[in-house]
């Protein structure tokens, strides 16, 4: 057990700008896996490959720097495998099979099977997955106020992000979702004008009872704030020196944990006012007053502020076409694949946000374009792509069987599992609830006395549980409401 | 179930000693054996309050109070000596967790019920020494914690870090800890402190589901949620220097690290299907019982060997699982402290199953019987010089390792003849229930807004305690009551007293 300080590195080593004019290199730019994508799904894929079949020639193609998990796998040999954390990336160590190009795509011949990219490289592939993700939908707007609209997507977004909330006095926040929340809660010192389409807050995850569970935190955020440690997954971003990227990849989970939230007005209290069912009209620039931008709603009330966060969402980004060639999109614009991650196209995968989930899906799995899924379906395209190589038959990762997927909403540990909303349930269903203001929010979806989602807030310690009741579908009717029993430990009672 | 008033219950209840009571054949229907469960003056109370609510609601409510669950299982086919319920019982599927259950493999009408392993099978606790002090790790306590969490995934949803394809699972099932050896995650000398050396021999993956596999295989090497969690413990308190130091701990103060966590999703799913395939062997050779949950086979059935045998491989996957934890564990030290796990002197203490089912031979009213023993919730605990613990530990007997509920304090206990010779050698595994924790109550504020979101077809339902409980204290059973019973009772002893620094969990 030694040597557990062997220098360690990810699989994104070196970078190297893609050359236009040194013509010779481009015949090299030969792969047996292209990847297009540098976040969270195009280097799980990568990684996942690089471990089926080390030594394999891999190109990743980014037109942004890389997302990198944080905890490191190094193959030291077959017997012997070690992990270590490196925080800081060495770039002068190059795995000779891994090559990243930073470019971005423009064309896909999938027939004589090359990609060329803006530069005009040329890359010839044998299988290729399209991991481009997506981009924030921005509020429509005109374009003289362009500047004073910002999407959170990013590292370099959320440092504009911070340079205004220091230099202004209000501004109006866009969205319901995950992203919307979390600024809400994490943001201090500045005024926010909240405004959402829907008839209660984070409606992306959350229902009216939980909103309300929420409520008290909202003006209320005396709770102690850990930032410190983190259980999830970690990802960083791997920053390119030249400063020519068009745009970062896409925020891993807790990217707030390190950044400062606070606004300059520190003697104001802090103050922030929900306009519910809203939708917005237009936005404008003002003239007659302290605001420069007029946030007008469809129900002619007019907001004022210093600057505009849009965080209505994500869709599909492809700004790729094909020749002579039709690849399958659903209704969102998001790139069709089976449960395999193939797309329509011959040795064409799909995974992470870029593309829609067009399998017969389990009965308590639904597509939602987070972090968590960008990983499963990158890792699902690169054992798929593995498979298809060796002609090997598999079958779909169980993480596709159930939905999973844990959040922190103002300060409380959010778990969100199968149908936690009922989706997809047409109304036949129950919902069993245990509620502890300040603590814990439980919800049970259960339908013919099984359970086929759950919502837990705090720390209730049920989500394992949960998870295992949902799969074994074990009937629970004998127990009725004594399910959720704060006398009794069902953690323990299915153990 | 029998439904009788409290006061009439009661005269089925006999207390034997300080520490135990009878229960008495007719309690509940059919019993065979007559039941026991070990308590102290604080248990005692939570036992008979738990009776006494259970009379009041006319039986009526989805869980048993465990006196009626031990008697429940005393009256499965099969069963010998006594059912045994262990100071730390409380409400579980089937069995309650903490009791226990010998079935005498030559009685061909005997059983086997998956109740009485648990969903997760093998779940267990593993304790790795150092020869570091809480002063040495206090300064870095926060960068080892999350250093600790970027190892080793936690929460639903997460995916072991240690790569697995369906080939290595097959193997991992089969060889258990032989797998983890050869693959280089954990030393030699692991083996030697774990119950079966790591290896349930009779593992037979073929009798395990694909979908068993297909859930089990991302979950390897990762913790879990819920009850499931990784500490780092200081001793706090020796009471039998001569064992402790035989375990190589030497003085309060030295940091250790506890790991409790089992098969995972994998377990479960097999469990789910041996009930299945149960409930249609239990019509066909006529098997009755006095709770559904309790669904059995023969010993000797197909059903009952094909789980014996998929209980195997779960067992072996939850060591390959406690095996990778322990590997990324004495990463993440070598690692803070710059040097090597070696170095730091990080052995397995001990490793032991509190959800197994397993073939021993016991003396049964001076006769040597080959037993199939259920240990729900409760841990082996041989006496010195039994054949089945290491040579390490033939002197002191074998070392018990009971996690307190997480935050609290764990122990470690040994075994004893008095352990072996009444509970079949076992005795308790962690805390057991918690009581009223969470005073969750019908809120108006909530009435009106749960209200809103009923619809035609969904029915809105809010769960709250319908009775409380009036005699028994509002905390924690709590663990050292638990450990207290066990010593007082003679059947472990105890040894040492670990207290958390910090917690890693879901």
């Amino acid at each position: 057990m030694t040597s557990h300080l062997e220098t360690t590195q990810s699989i994104m080593m070196s970078t190297s700008q893609s050359n236009r004019q040194d013509k010779t290199e481009i015949n090299q730019n030969e792969c047996t896996f292209l990847i297009i994508g540098g976040g969270i799904a195009g280097v799980s894929c990568a990684e996942t490959i690089n471990f089926l079949l080390p030594g394999e020639k891999i190109i990743l193609l980014t037109e942004s720097s890389l997302i990198k998990s944080v905890t490191n796998l190094v193959q030291l040999g077959k017997f012997s495998q070690r992990f270590d954390i490196q925080e800081i990336i060495s770039k002068d160590f190059e795995k000779p099979n891994i090559k990243i190009i930073t470019d971005e795509l423009a064309i896909i011949k999938s027939k004589t099977k090359e990609a060329i990219t803006k530069g005009g490289l040329k890359i010839n592939y044998n299988l290729m997955c399209i991991c481009t993700g997506s981009r924030p939908k921005l509020v429509n707007f005109s374009d003289n106020v362009k500047s004073y609209i910002i999407g959170i997507r990013d590292t370099d977004s959320v440092k504009e992000f911070q340079k205004r909330i220091k230099t202004s006095k209000r501004f109006g926040l866009i969205g319901n979702g995950g992203i919307a929340s979390e600024i809400i809660y994490e943001i201090g010192n500045i005024e926010i004008e909240w405004i959402i389409k829907d008839q209660h807050i984070s409606s992306t995850f959350i229902d009216q009872g939980a909103a309300k569970f929420f409520e008290s935190r909202l003006n209320n955020k005396n709770s102690p704030n850990n930032k410190m440690i983190v259980k999830r997954m970690r990802y960083m971003e791997e920053r390119e020196t030249s400063e020519s990227l068009k745009r970062g990849a896409a925020l891993g989970p807790d990217w707030h944990r390190l950044i400062d939230m606070k606004g300059n007005l520190s003697s104001s209290p802090e103050n922030i006012k929900v306009h519910y069912n809203a939708e917005v009209k237009s936005i404008g620039l003002c003239t007659d007053n302290n605001f420069p931008v007029c946030i007008e709603l469809a129900n002619d009330e007019k907001v004022f502020c210093d600057f505009v966060v849009s965080a209505t969402g994500v869709e599909p980004f492809k700004t790729f076409n094909f020749e002579n060639e039709v690849i399958k999109l659903s209704d969102d614009g998001g790139i069709f694949v089976d449960d395999l991650m193939k797309t329509s196209i011959d040795s064409i995968f799909a995974a992470g946000d870029v593309c829609h989930a067009g399998w017969e899906h389990s009965k308590y799995w639904h597509q939602m374009r987070l972090w968590t899924q960008a990983r499963q379906m990158g890792m699902m395209a690169g054992k798929s792509m593995v498979a298809k190589l060796n002609n090997e038959e598999i079958y779909q990762d169980f993480c596709f069987e159930l939905f999973s997927h844990v959040t922190k909403l103002y300060g409380y540990q959010v778990v969100l599992l199968g149908r936690y909303n009922g989706q997809g349930l047409e109304d036949d269903y129950e919902l069993l609830f245990r509620i502890t203001p300040d603590k814990e929010y439980i919800k049970f979806v259960l339908k013919n006395g099984c359970l086929v989602g759950a919502l837990l807030i705090g720390e209730t310690g049920l989500e394992e549980t949960c998870e295992n009741l949902i799969l074994n579908q074990i009937d629970l009717t004998p127990f009725g409401d004594d399910i959720l029993n704060p006398n009794i430990d069902i953690e323990d009672y299915f153990d | 179930m029998v439904v009788r008033k409290y006061e009439d219950e009661l005269k089925y209840i006999e207390r034997i000693s300080d520490y135990s009571w009878r229960i008495k054949k007719g309690f509940q229907e059919n019993m065979n054996v007559e039941g026991i469960f070990y308590v102290n003056k604080n248990l005692e109370a939570l036992m008979f309050e738990e009776l006494r609510n259970s009379c009041r609601s006319d039986g009526i409510g989805g869980f048993l109070p465990g006196m009626k669950q031990i008697a429940n299982v005393a009256a499965l086919p099969g069963i010998v000596g006594k059912s045994v319920g262990l100071p730390d019982i409380h409400s579980g599927y089937g069995f309650a967790i903490g009791n226990m259950a010998a079935f005498d493999m030559n009685n061909p009408l005997s059983i086997v019920s998956p109740g009485g392993v648990g969903f997760d099978i093998n779940c267990g606790v593993r304790l790795l020494r150092t020869n570091l002090f809480e002063k040495d790790v206090r300064p870095v306590q926060e960068q080892l914690a999350q250093s600790l969490f970027d190892h080793i995934p936690v929460g639903v949803g997460s995916k072991g870090i240690i790569p697995m394809n369906a080939r290595d699972l097959e193997e991992a099932l089969e060889m258990g800890m032989d797998w983890s050896l050869r693959e280089g995650y954990v030393w030699a000398e692991d083996k030697e402190h774990c119950e079966e050396y790591g290896r349930m021999l009779n593992a037979d993956p073929s009798k395990v589901s694909v979908r068993a596999k297909k859930r089990g295989l991302p979950q390897l090497g990762t913790l879990g949620a819920g009850n499931h969690y990784a500490e780092i413990q200081v001793v706090d308190e020796i009471y039998d220097k001569w064992a402790a130091s035989k375990m190589g701990i030497e003085e309060t103060g030295q940091v250790c690290v506890m790991i409790h966590s089992g098969s995972r999703g994998f377990g479960h799913q097999v469990a789910t299907d041996a009930l299945v395939e149960m409930e249609k062997a239990m019509k066909r050779d006529k098997i009755e019982t006095n709770d559904r949950q309790l669904a059995c086979a023969r010993i000797n059935s197909e059903e009952g060997q094909n789980y014996l045998k998929a209980m195997a491989a779960a067992g072996n996957f939850a060591w390959v699982n406690r095996s990778s934890m322990t590997f990324l564990t004495r990463q993440a030290f070598a690692k803070q402290f710059n040097t090597t796990p070696d170095d730091l002197d990080m052995h397995v203490i001990y490793d032991v199953s509190h959800n197994i089912a397993k073939i021993e031979n016991h003396v049964v009213d001076g006769k040597e019987m080959k037993l199939l023993v259920h240990r729900k919730g409760s841990t082996r605990a041989f006496p010195p010089h039994h054949p089945s613990i290491p040579v390490d530990y033939q002197l002191t007997g074998q070392p018990v390792l009971v996690g307190g509920t997480m935050g609290t304090c764990s122990y470690i206990l040994t075994g004893t003849e008095k352990g072996l010779t009444e509970t079949f050698g076992s005795t308790c595994h962690g805390a057991g229930r918690a009581l009223s924790r969470a005073k969750s109550r019908r809120n108006i504020d909530y009435l009106d807004i749960l209200e809103q979101m009923k619809t035609k077809n969904i029915a809105i339902r809010v769960a709250s305690p319908k009775l409380v409980m009036e005699e028994a204290p509002e905390s924690y059973k709590n663990v050292t009551d638990v450990v207290d019973t066990c010593h007082s009772a003679g059947i472990s002893k105890k040894c040492v007293k670990l207290r958390p620094i910090a917690v890693i969990k879901g």
